[in-house]
């Protein structure tokens, strides 16, 4: 006779769940223009304030399996992270210029190398700003963390970046696996580890026509929007599906083609701008010519600039009013509506083995962020 | 034993609330009621309670209200679905909204942006051009002559073949720029060389090297022309000016830099902004500059005119240029007025002999 095992069976696995991306557009947008317009009213400095509603209402509109995420950042941390980070550039720059002066002096030119230095930085500054995001990125009361060394992290950054520059490009994907497997290894959801389990070779399987197609893009501008478009949508999907936490599997059916009519739209609209711009900015400067009598032998004197002040301020505001839309327009297509088509793509599967899983993980400073603005670097 | 999910025997038909205690990620179904406090309710346990002034409002999707409090962990959260438990809630916690981002957060970082963005514009008007004056000539000499030594590297590769060294031009030249020098009173050390190249110039780097460009070397009519220049060049020199400018421009393109981050598609804005800013500040040290060659010339017996006669041969008429604010030296009409008006019979002897002048003019070989 069976007896009836205690232990039991285990229980069948729960069907992948999906993400849902419930965020408005035309909510998004309006927060793009109050932010662009304050952006303007306090010479970029709103920026950080900016970037942080922009996270919160893409983290609090993506769903998974029912619930929502939470950033738990804000704008201040990252003023205060980008002011800390000035307070160290400020004397590394000084160093950096001491030190290619030094160099010069023995060799000309060979201070090239030292932007080397500079390369490393921005890599360190990348990781340390994910590891800012992911820390105040929460899910059903847990935080995401991360460990590891920024510092080890920008070694192998430029090791790998030289094979690539050495194999003009075509060790690309073994790259972004290798850096990848280090970042996902030291993150963790709770007291769930992270795994990264892409393989180099998958990229590559599914991307090397694009590396072929490359220089014919760029001397044909219209095929270039489609290739990037492509190796962009291709570099999400196989990203997404190689991403692991504990025993839950990320799996993308994102289609190559997903990302084509949001590049487009893009230039389309920055062709649209520029011309208007073009065009506004002519009418002014007809104007200002045409009012003063600006000849060849009658040139412009600071007199004419002082009577004609209102048209070059209107010009101005002109060319600034088109530069903050264009930050709309690309935040807009290439931020959001790529978040809310990849998101679409993503399903979670063996969410049961984040069922019950313990808080761990602390936050840690926004210094990396405010690094990676200092010196203009952007990564993921 | 199959595991049952924990709200399947559990479900009220008024069970509004999921909770997260902040130490797992279990979904938790509670029942929320307004004491005193609030309490949340789940069975099997003790409730936990919040007080209502300690409730805050965090992110959510719309159509569910989240909060947590400051008493409670930090990552515990509540979350209602049913819109009048929802408004009973927001109805009795007075200070849900406090820490978020509203009219008066706003006002308050415009405000200080605006008062940085004044104070980062004073001081790159008024405190930087000091800072450069004051500073520049603390440098030690010996650091200035590494820049020095470090430009001429570059300037070696770059010419490495152009180097004029027709042995008594050279010595012609050498005794020209010297006797500038100890009018200067200046190192008489450092090397004079031309450099074969049609560019009309001449520069000087720190540290006393001296250049002069073949292509001003063939407009030039007699040594004083010549002489002027490098007067003018002698007296950057001796006002530091590579030095003042090197902090002055750094630290304007450090400033605006910071100011505008990456909002305004700066490169053009901060292009334009600096080179407005750092032109008038360079055509004062031009200015200086030019009073220091009149000085020179006239201290040695010789007229300052015929530098203003070069310049304008080189140059022609620049009155017409539209864009003569951007101007990084004064208009050379105004230069040549200034040396006009300087103007003196010659008082001592010619600087170059009518041979050495010869020699120098065929330095670089080919023939002027």
């Amino acid at each position: 006779m069976n007896q009836m095992s205690f232990v039991g069976q285990q229980p069948p696995p729960l069907p992948p769940v999906p993400v849902s991306f419930t965020g408005e557009r035309r909510k998004f947008f309006r927060l793009l223009a109050r932010g662009a317009a304050l952006e303007l009213v306090t010479v970029g400095f709103y920026r950080f304030w900016l970037a942080t509603d922009i996270r919160r209402h893409l983290w609090s509109h993506t769903e998974i399996d029912g619930d929502a995420a939470e950033y738990t950042g804000r704008g201040k941390e990252l003023l205060l992270g980008f002011l800390f980070a000035l307070a160290i550039l400020v004397p590394i720059y000084l160093a950096y210029l001491l030190v290619s002066i030094e160099v010069e002096r023995v060799q000309g030119f060979g201070s090239f190398p030292l932007l080397l230095a500079f390369y490393a930085f921005g890599q360190f500054a990348i990781y340390r700003a994910r590891r800012y995001r992911l820390t105040r990125t929460i899910w059903r009361g847990v935080r995401f963390w991360m460990d590891g060394s920024g510092w080890a992290y920008a070694g192998r950054a430029l090791l790998w970046g030289c094979l690539v520059i050495l194999t003009l490009g075509l060790a690309l994907p073994w790259r972004e696996a290798a850096l990848e497997r280090y970042k996902m290894q030291h993150s963790h959801y709770g007291d769930l580890q992270g795994s990264f389990e892409g393989q180099g070779w998958e990229f590559f399987k599914r991307a090397w026509w694009l590396w072929l197609c490359a220089p014919i893009a760029l001397l044909l501008f219209p095929l270039a929007p489609f290739v990037y478009a492509e190796f962009k949508a291709v570099e999400w999907r196989w990203w997404l599906s190689g991403i692991r936490f504990g025993g839950v599997r990320l799996e993308s059916t994102l289609p190559r083609r997903a990302l084509y009519g949001l590049y487009w739209k893009t230039i389309g609209w920055f062709a649209l701008f520029s011309v208007g711009l073009g065009a506004y900015l002519g009418f002014f400067f007809y104007l200002f010519f045409k009012i003063n009598g600006v000849t060849k032998t009658h040139p412009v004197t600071s007199d004419m600039i002082t009577a004609s002040l209102p048209i070059l301020i209107m010009g101005a505001l002109g060319y600034l009013a088109t530069i903050l839309s264009l930050n709309v327009i690309m935040r807009l297509y290439l931020l959001r509506d790529v978040w809310a088509r990849v998101a679409a793509s993503v399903q979670v599967h063996g969410i049961e083995a984040a069922a019950n899983v313990a808080a761990r993980g602390d936050p840690v400073s926004a210094l990396g962020e405010g690094f990676a603005d200092g010196l203009d670097v952007a990564g993921f | 034993m199959e595991s049952a999910p924990a709200d399947a025997t559990v479900r009220k038909p008024d069970a509004p609330a999921i909770f997260y205690d902040g130490m797992s990620n279990r979904r938790r179904t509670v029942e929320v009621r307004f004491n005193d406090q609030l309490e949340i309710d789940e069975d099997g346990s003790a409730p936990a309670l919040w007080a209502y002034a300690d409730v805050r409002r965090a992110d959510s999707p719309p159509g569910i209200l989240r909060v947590t409090s400051l008493s409670a962990p930090a990552l515990a959260r509540l979350e209602i679905r049913d819109p009048a438990v929802a408004a009973e809630l927001v109805s009795r916690c007075k200070q849900l909204g406090e820490h978020l981002s509203d009219g008066r957060g706003v006002a308050k970082i415009v405000g200080w942006s605006l008062a940085a963005t004044v104070s980062i514009v004073l001081v790159v008007l008024f405190a930087i051009p000091l800072a450069a004056d004051r500073l520049a000539p603390l440098v030690p000499p010996a650091l200035e002559r590494r820049i020095g030594d470090a430009a001429e590297v570059q300037i070696r590769t770059i010419f490495r073949d152009r180097v004029c060294d027709s042995k008594p031009g050279q010595l012609a030249f050498s005794k020209l720029v010297n006797r500038l020098r100890e009018q200067a009173g200046l190192d008489v050390t450092p090397q004079a060389t031309v450099l074969s190249t049609p560019v009309p110039n001449a520069f000087a780097l720190p540290g006393g090297r001296i250049y002069l460009f073949e292509g001003l070397l063939a407009k030039a009519e007699n040594p004083d022309e010549i002489a002027g220049v490098l007067a003018h060049e002698l007296g950057h020199l001796n006002h530091r000016d590579n030095m003042r400018a090197l902090i002055y421009n750094g630290g304007t393109s450090f400033l605006i830099g910071l100011l505008f981050g990456d909002v305004t598609g700066s490169s053009a804005v901060i292009f334009a902004s600096r080179t407005l800013v750092t032109a008038s500040y360079s055509r004062k040290a031009e200015q200086d500059a030019d009073t220091f060659s009149i000085g020179v010339m006239q201290r040695l017996g010789r007229s300052p005119k015929p530098m203003g006669e070069l310049l304008f041969r080189v140059t022609g008429k620049q009155g017409d240029d539209a864009l003569s604010f951007l101007a990084s030296h004064p208009l050379t009409e105004d230069r040549l007025k200034r040396m006009s008006d300087a103007d003196r019979s010659p008082s001592g002897p010619p600087l170059l002999t009518a041979e050495e002048w010869t020699s120098l003019k065929a330095i670089c070989g080919s023939s002027n």
